[in-house]
Order: structure tokens, then sequence, then C-alpha cells
């Protein structure tokens, strides 16, 4: 036990005479007193049913909440009633200001991730795996592909986990939200280990790649956290997971990738309505941020590990022979160079437009059309 | 009946279809976007599909982009519209390289129209969806502009 209370209630004589008072009958219904006027929440449609938005009334709004929470430093839901004076125990929350982690519109995308739930056992078609012939090197590639890609939903599972019991309870949705991101990980781990055990196996462990992740684990900050695990690595990993989609092996695998890809893109949403609101807000962190992402894009380049970028080039080809390496070459170029564009276009509207002169990515793609050109 | 391809009537369809078929869209989830299909060719059409909660609660066919507030477009000729309805005519489902996915990716054979990037990031987002949209034209009997 870590933790010892300021008062041991079990030997607590008031507590426990009160305690015994109530069982005789003898209520004092005090808490009645501070009870509220109700507030007007209705379904603004039937069909999604009572949503967080539907929620947003009075005192319980993100709207009527100040931009840094000083009242509440423990669990209590926001528009609780808090005990008078320093009553209610300081649980020891960081970020217990907005802009530390709100984006907008989160409690929309809490609720279609709410909605929008897979499960791996039964909604991918597994029983088809059977009906197709996979060659052996496509497979094993495959697998290689499904290593490094549970590698990457660990740290993504691991990352708002790591971040949730930091936060204010105030800012319950963005909380309830991360939490849905945890479990989308989760999902994600689960589905590319059992394809892989159905088929070839793990193959290697990447070694640069997980030296990547651990960037994203050890950031300082939610926010920079935040912007490279959603915005950065995210949107990298959207565009891989479209690019594995486009070069799956069956249609199972595809479906895999179409059902990952929707839970992928939510994340990305959030992490770019994120950085935005914190560039609104706080437009002071832009220098932390950019000295941030300036070392996190020199990060990144390590999930282009050899072991993945063979694997890819041998999926985007179909093949090993000289001919299927050298259009797989060119499809994970292309890919490669698709992730790099909408990640600066991403970084421009959520108001880091400096972002495309400053990184060292824009170089990195130019090496790669020069080396595909050559 | 035969159904043009394309046409107003062919999208409205594929929206009574949807709206016809909750269990299957309900399962989903939550489909939030405002899209456009652009067939370009000839004679070009642009088509707007409007996806609210669980159905498609809005199918037009509009001259200009101008206003409609489209998170994103899928632009491709009529041919490739065709070869993509005729494969998923064959199994119920697209072949690996017709999904909308596929299509739209590497070396963009359709095109992803937009301005905004979480736009754009609807069109993954929703993807599942979209797809099982355009799927459902499977038994259609269409007649090809």
């Amino acid at each position: 036990m870590s933790y010892y209370g300021t008062d041991d209630f079990s030997y607590n004589s008031d507590f426990n005479l009160r305690i015994r008072d109530i069982k005789k009958g003898n209520l004092d219904f005090g808490w009645l007193d501070n009870a509220r006027e109700t507030v007007d929440v209705r379904r603004r449609d039937p069909r999604r049913g009572l949503t967080l938005e539907d929620c947003e009334v009075g005192p319980y709004a993100i709207e009527n909440t100040p931009e840094v929470v000083r009242d509440n430093r423990g669990v209590a839901p926001r528009g609780a009633i808090l005990a008078p004076g320093s009553e209610q125990p300081d649980l020891g929350p960081s970020l217990n200001k907005k802009s530390d982690v709100w984006g907008y519109r989160v409690q929309n995308y809490w609720e279609e991730a709410m909605s929008r739930q897979w499960n791996v056992t039964t909604d991918v078609p597994w029983r088809d795996m059977d009906k197709y012939e996979i060659p052996d090197e496509l497979e094993i590639a495959f697998c290689q592909l499904c290593t490094l890609l549970s590698e990457v939903e660990m740290i993504a599972t691991d990352l708002p986990a790591k971040w949730s019991h930091h936060m204010n309870s105030y800012f319950q949705e963005v909380k309830g939200f991360i939490a849905t991101q945890a479990i989308d990980e989760a999902r994600h781990a689960e589905v590319f280990r059992k394809r892989a055990l159905a088929g070839a196996g793990l193959i290697r462990a990447s070694v640069r790649g997980e030296h990547a992740l651990k960037g994203i684990l050890e950031a300082d900050s939610y926010s920079e956290g935040s912007v490279f695990l959603h915005v950065l690595g995210e949107g990298f990993i959207l565009t891989l997971f479209r690019s594995s989609e486009y070069i799956s092996p069956t249609p199972v695998e595809q479906r895999m990738f179409q059902l990952v890809m929707q839970d992928e893109a939510r994340h990305v949403s959030y992490g770019l309505q994120h950085l935005k609101y914190l560039m609104d807000n706080c437009p002071e962190v832009r220098p932390q941020i950019n000295g941030f992402l300036d070392e996190a894009e020199r990060h990144l380049t390590g999930l282009f590990n050899p072991d993945q970028l063979e694997s890819m080039i041998v999926l985007g080809g179909k093949g090993t022979t000289p001919e299927c390496i050298r259009h797989g070459i060119a499809v994970v170029g292309a890919f490669q160079g698709k992730q790099i564009e909408e990640y600066f276009h991403r970084a421009e509207r959520a108001g880091l437009p400096e972002r495309r002169e400053r990184s060292p990515l824009l170089e990195l793609q130019q090496r790669m059309i020069t080396a595909l050109s050559a | 009946m035969a159904i043009k391809f394309p046409s107003l009537e062919f999208f409205q369809e594929l929206a009574r279809r949807m709206n016809a078929n909750p269990a299957a869209f309900e399962k989903l989830g939550f489909c939030d976007t405002v899209m456009g299909m652009r067939v370009l060719g000839k004679n070009p059409h642009l088509y707007s599909l409007t996806f609210d909660v669980f159905e498609c609660s809005d199918v037009r066919e509009l001259s200009s982009p101008e206003g409609a507030g489209f998170d994103f477009v899928l632009e491709a000729p009529l041919a490739l519209w065709k070869e993509m309805f005729e494969s998923i005519q064959k199994t119920g489902h697209p072949a690996p390289a017709y999904t909308l996915n596929s299509l739209s990716h590497v070396g963009d054979r359709m095109k992803v129209v937009y301005d905004e990037p979480e736009g754009h990031d609807k069109f993954y987002r929703f993807m599942a969806t979209i797809q099982a949209f355009v799927d459902q034209a499977a038994d259609l009997d269409i007649e090809w502009a």
C-alpha cells in the first residue's frame, strides 16, 4: 500500500456513530438541500439516443468551465457539488488547463467511437482464409508487416492509458475518448497478432521501430505525445493501413484493414482538433511544439526500418522477382510521398504551416524520389 | 427494371436500400458526412449524398460542387465506375483491386478531392459504411450510359 488516507474510517467513532444512526432511520437529509434545479436535457435526434452533446447544458457544459480548473483536484464529475474548503481529496491531476487536452468536437468522436466498435473474433471473415492460396514469400512478408504493426499498436494503447489519470476529471470527454482509443488500439494489436498466428506467425521485432515508438511514449507533455502519436504517427499509419489494404493478399486482410483504418482516422481527427485547439488558445507553446516535432519527425523515420520496407516492397510488387521488386518500390515510394504530403497538410490546417519548411521529412522524401528515379 | 448509370435514380435506389436495411448499417455505426460522387466523361455528372446517423437522407444531382459542403468527392471516369460496379456484381463484393480504398490510393485511378484534412479523413472514418453502400448495387440491373 503506497497511500494511507488522512483518516481511518473504520476507527473513526464520529463516522461510525453517524452510520449507526442512519441505519436506525435518523436521516438528516442535508444533501437534499443541495439539489439543483433540473436542466433541460433532450435527445435532439432520437436515432442517436442521448448524446454527450445533448448533455452540454447549464453548469454541466464544458463552455461554462473555466480554462484552468482550480477547484477540483479529485475525480468529481463536471457539475457535481464539491465539499467546502479543502475536504475533497487531491488526486494530483497535472493536466488542469483545458488547452492541455481539449479538442474541438471531442464529444462527437467519443460517440462515433462507441457506435463504430467492431469485434476481431467475429467481424473479420477468418473462415475465408482457407479459400485462398498465398505464396510463401507474400505470406511471410505480410506477417512481418503484422509484427511491426503489433508493436506500433502496443504503444498506441499505452500512450492514452498513460495520460488519462493525469487529466482533470472535468475533461471527462477527452478521458472517455482516449479510453476508446486504448481499446481500439488493443483491438488492432489483437487483429494483427491473430492474423500472423493464423498464417506464417510473428516474424522479426523491429529495433529502429521500437526506438521511434519510445519517443512517443516518453513525450514530456500530453500535447507533445498527442501531436506525435495522433497527428504524425497515426497519420502515417493511416496511410500505411490504406496501402496495406491496397496490397493485401486476399479479401480477408482487406476487410481487416478497412476496419482498422476507420479507427485510426478517428484518432487522427481528434489529434488534429487538439492541436488546432492548442494553437488557437495557447499560441505561446508553438516554439515548444515545433522543437518537439523537429525531433519527433527524425524519430519517425525509424519506422521505415529495412525489414518493414522490404516486406512492403514484396507485398506491393506481389513477389520477389526483379520485376516485382521494381514495381513494389514504385508502389511503396508513392505511398510514402503521400504520407508526408498528408501530414504537412494536416499540420498546416492545425496552425503549423512552418512544418513544411522545418521538417527533415522533406529531405527524406527528396532522397526517396531521387533514389526512385535513379 | 433496369436503372441507368449514371443517374439520380441509381443513387436514390442505393439510398432506399440502405434506409430499408437498418440492421446492417446500424451495426457499422454512426456515419455523418456529405460526400460527392463525380462521374467524368462526355456528359459529366455530380451527385451529392448526405449520410446522417444510419441513413442516406438526401441524394441530389448538382451542376457544380460550389456551396455543396462536401467533405470529399470521389471522382472517376465512367469506365472506372462501370468496372467497379461490375466487379461488385460478380460476387457481391468488389475484387481486391476494386474496393473504394484501392481505387483511390496508389495511382489515384479514382481521385479523392477535398479541402479540409478532416473532411478527407471522413472517407476513411466511414469507409466500411460507404463501401457497404456501393456494394448494394450487387443485384441491380444496371443500364450503362
